[in-house]
């Protein structure tokens, strides 16, 4: 047997130490009023809207209308505009080019206490005005609107013909836009004219010259435009022309104290499940049962930095109620490995070989059993993410779940068998090894073997 | 070897076939004549509003006035809101009947309606579902899709896995046991009126992976144990030894499980949190039936079909050999391949027992039948398994 060195176990015991407190309470300092976070704990994880409460809506073109990808661009950023003009930054969305289906999702803006999600939904839908404004104020003179506005598109060009190529705004206009349009511009020569959106100024280009044939382009040398600034501004141009209105397919709203109530229940939960299994390893297992809660320790927490973004390489996750009740389940599920093991050792003990041969069989022989019941929980887990997640495969055929709350189960479960891989089976083990080299618990019935050994 | 409990498994099997059908069946009564499945809207596609009030206020006057604001026909749900720290408030849900998706303005009716009648009892939307028709039922077919993706993939496990341990044969029985789940895990969702969501599914999903684990470590063991009892066990005695040697371990696995689960679940009914519970409870009940399905019914199926076609192998074994001597008889060649295994197989026989009573000859060669056709499956697998076993044979008695 490959022997571990005694000290090993209290590295990996403090590790798993380090990784349980930062995990859950996270690390902070002070800068003057500010607290800048370093590892992000439980308080940062960002809680779904069935915790946080918060407002779920699918908007669709009117019915019978198939919009083209483009339409359901201008609608995506149309709907962003305004959520943030909202005040709304936390917000999720989703657009679904096949079925012509927008998914939003946004928490409770926790100011307010009277916020009233119905009328949010309904100004996120409601028709976008866009207006052409001479000067650069609301009260500008109102030169055209968006119904006057063919098209407009994002384009690689040279503005000029001494200029560089870069990026600018293609407009076209409909026939009368043209007219209107060639009138502004020449009344309107190198002074601004400016574009809005509801109650939005997006744009403020100068007018160089006179622009008759319909065709104009709006371009940036001072702050040049991106492919991203570009296609954005256009789909915004292209929101005010779009030939359709939205209606609210479905929604759902959760006030913020139905769920922080959940929540706190569920905190209850997880610390019972962990007291009880404490008791019931330790019973039932001694000392391989206690190895066997460290290394569970170990795996919440991991589970807990792929939710809460504690290692900056992984996103945040948004957690839900369920994704608590995977993460649970996992606790529960997860010591499954370690009492495949803590059995197989005690069969071996009571053949009466040595510890060390005991241990080493015991873990040998249980690995192909630990991996058969993980693999079929992968399986569900990869499909619960796939059929109720944001974007996936499956969204091509069905479109975009609007409930996405078993999503974050799918995911903690998932998240929970790989930790449990790397905790559950490798730092229990090791763990194990290095314990029982220390002489004062290499009695046999530590590890559950006769009385008399 | 250690070995804690010693149950008949096999010998009571009828009395869990009887338990397994009677509660099915008591369910499906239950479910046809008293309680019907309902379907949540997030499948059918309709309305729920879940409203919060202060006050005493009788379920007739709310009911009346909401039902006046508009034309759709309303159920109502009423009960404690133990969310807020005023213990005088309570939930009213109210279900719109007919799958119909209402616009925000309805809601707003409904909802102004309500303030205006009782302007003291502070009415505030806690939760509202609204949920278009083609868009639930496009859900639905998301969810049907995936069960269907996740039992092919898990069959397609199980074929993988079971073509080393039990053959064609076990791999049916397991899939058997995962039918006898997932029946259960609908008859509780319909028994305890809870309407089939996206709960429902993840449970499925869940109960799905969770079965058939316990039935691949069992008959992991009955593997192990074959090669290591002897062929002079019945498949009886190796599915009873086996079921019992991993008895602490399952019962330890669900004891965790459902205790983690259960605590959930605990929770939720104290805290009344519907959609955690509708979760928790079919959940539990799933895994402790994944774990009653895999010892008490897949396992004790296996034995009885084994049997059967052991004893039908038999008689076909019988009058080929009537029909072999006789051909013997006449020319000396017969099948080879089947010559080769008995032979093989009684040169191993008689090295395990060096003095065959002549009484048993014919009992044996019964088994020696059964065990043959595994082979026949993949001869090289068993022969290397054959080899390890007689090592770790030897190791034990060391």
């Amino acid at each position: 047997m490959k022997r571990v060195g005694k000290p090993v176990f209290f590295i990996v015991f403090v590790v798993i130490l380090f990784l349980t407190y930062t995990s859950v309470f996270g690390i902070y300092s002070e800068n003057g009023d500010l607290t800048v976070t370093h590892i992000k704990g439980i308080n940062d994880i960002r809680w779904g809207i069935d915790i946080k409460g918060g407002v779920e809506a699918v908007f669709a073109p009117d019915k019978g209308i198939d919009a083209t990808e483009e339409q359901m661009q201008s609608v995506k950023s149309i709907i962003d505009l305004r959520l943030v003009n909202q005040n709304v930054t936390d917000y999720e969305i989703y657009p679904d080019y096949t079925n012509d289906r927008i998914t939003v999702r946004f928490p409770w803006k926790s100011d307010e206490e009277n916020y009233d999600p119905g009328e949010a939904i309904k100004e996120l839908a409601s028709t976008a005005q866009l207006v052409f404004r001479e000067g650069t104020s609301q009260d500008g003179t109102e030169l055209l609107t968006g119904k006057e506005v063919k098209s407009a598109s994002a384009r690689f060009t040279q503005a000029n013909a001494n200029s560089p190529s870069q990026y600018v705004i293609s407009l076209e206009f409909t026939d009368e836009g043209k007219k209107k349009f060639a009138d502004a511009t020449t009344n309107n020569v190198g002074k601004q004219i400016s574009i809005w959106m509801d109650d939005t100024m997006i744009s403020a280009p100068k007018v160089n010259e006179p622009i008759t044939d319909g065709n104009a382009i709006i371009s940036s040398d001072a702050n040049p435009f991106t492919a991203e600034s570009a296609t954005d501004l256009a789909n915004k141009i292209n929101a005010g022309a779009l030939p359709f209105s939205l209606t609210i397919e479905s929604y759902g709203t959760i006030s913020p104290s139905l769920g922080t109530y959940a929540l706190e229940a569920m905190g209850y939960a997880a610390i019972a499940a962990l007291c009880f299994i404490f008791l019931f390893m330790c019973i039932m297992y001694r000392l391989p049962g206690f190895v066997a809660f460290i290394a569970l320790m170990g795996q919440l927490s991991l589970s807990l930095m792929a939710v809460s973004g504690y290692f900056t390489v992984f996103p945040s996750f948004t957690m839900t109620i369920p994704g608590i009740a995977g993460m649970i389940l996992s606790i529960g599920m997860g010591v499954d490995a370690n009492i495949i093991t803590a059995e197989r050792i005690k069969d071996e003990l009571w053949t009466g070989k040595t510890l060390d041969g005991c241990i080493n069989n015991g873990t040998k022989s249980s690995l192909s059993a630990i991996i058969d019941g993980n693999i079929t929980i992968i399986i569900v887990a990869v499909i619960l993410i796939l059929v109720f997640g944001p974007a996936n495969i499956f969204s091509a055929l069905f479109g975009v779940s609007t409930t996405g709350l078993i999503y974050a189960f799918g995911y903690t479960l998932l998240v929970g068998v790989i930790s449990n891989f790397i905790m559950g089976v490798w730092a229990s083990r090791t763990m194990l090894r290095s314990i029982s080299g220390l002489k004062f618990l290499r009695n046999k019935r530590l590890y559950g073997g006769k009385k008399k050994s | 070897m250690r070995q804690k409990f010693h149950i008949d498994f096999i010998k009571n099997s009828k009395i869990y076939f009887c338990i397994s059908i009677l509660l099915m069946l008591a369910a499906l009564i239950v479910n046809i004549f008293v309680i019907p499945t309902r379907v949540d809207i997030q499948f059918t596609g309709g309305t729920i509003i879940k409203y919060s009030y202060s006050g005493k206020l009788t379920e007739k006057q709310i009911s009346d006035v909401a039902q006046k604001a508009t034309k759709d026909t309303i159920t109502f749900t009423y009960a404690e809101n133990l969310a807020s720290s005023d213990s005088n408030s309570h939930l009213v849900s109210l279900q719109f009947m007919g799958n119909k998706a209402i616009t925000v303005d309805e809601q707003d009716e409904v909802t102004k309606a309500l303030t205006d009648a009782f302007p003291k009892n502070t009415f505030k939307v806690e939760q509202s579902t609204v949920v278009d028709a083609s868009k639930g039922a496009n859900f639905f077919f998301k969810c049907l899709a995936a069960v269907i993706l996740a039992a092919v993939l898990i069959i397609a496990y199980i074929g993988i896995r079971f073509k080393k341990i039990g053959g064609v044969s076990a791999g049916v029985m397991a899939i058997v046991a995962l039918v006898h789940d997932l029946i259960i895990v609908y008859f509780t969702f319909a028994v305890f009126n809870m309407s089939l969501n996206d709960n429902f599914i993840a449970v499925v999903l869940m109960v799905l992976g969770y079965s058939v684990n316990d039935t691949i470590v069992i008959y992991d063991r009955i593997r192990e144990n074959r090669r290591k009892m002897g062929p002079k066990a019945t498949t009886a005695e190796v599915t009873n030894a086996s079921i019992n040697q991993c008895f602490p371990r399952t019962i330890a696995t669900s004891i965790t499980t459902l205790a983690a689960i259960g605590s959930v679940l605990v929770v939720s009914l104290i805290y009344n949190i519907d959609s955690i519970i509708s979760f928790a409870l079919p959940m539990m009940i799933g895994l402790v039936s994944g774990c009653y399905s895999s010892i008490c019914i897949a396992a004790p199926l296996w034995v009885m079909w084994k049997n059967h076609s052991d004893k039908k192998k038999a008689e076909k074994n019988k009058k080929e050999k009537e029909a072999k001597s006789e051909k013997k008889a006449k020319k000396k060649s017969a099948k080879k391949p089947a010559e080769n295994a008995v032979t093989k197989k009684e040169t191993k026989s008689s090295k395990k027992k060096p003095e065959p009573e002549v009484q048993e000859e014919e009992e044996e060669e019964e088994e020696e039948e059964e065990t043959e056709e595994t082979e026949e499956t993949e001869e090289t697998e068993t022969a290397e398994e054959e080899k390890n076993s007689e090592e770790t044979a030897a190791e034990t008695e060391d």
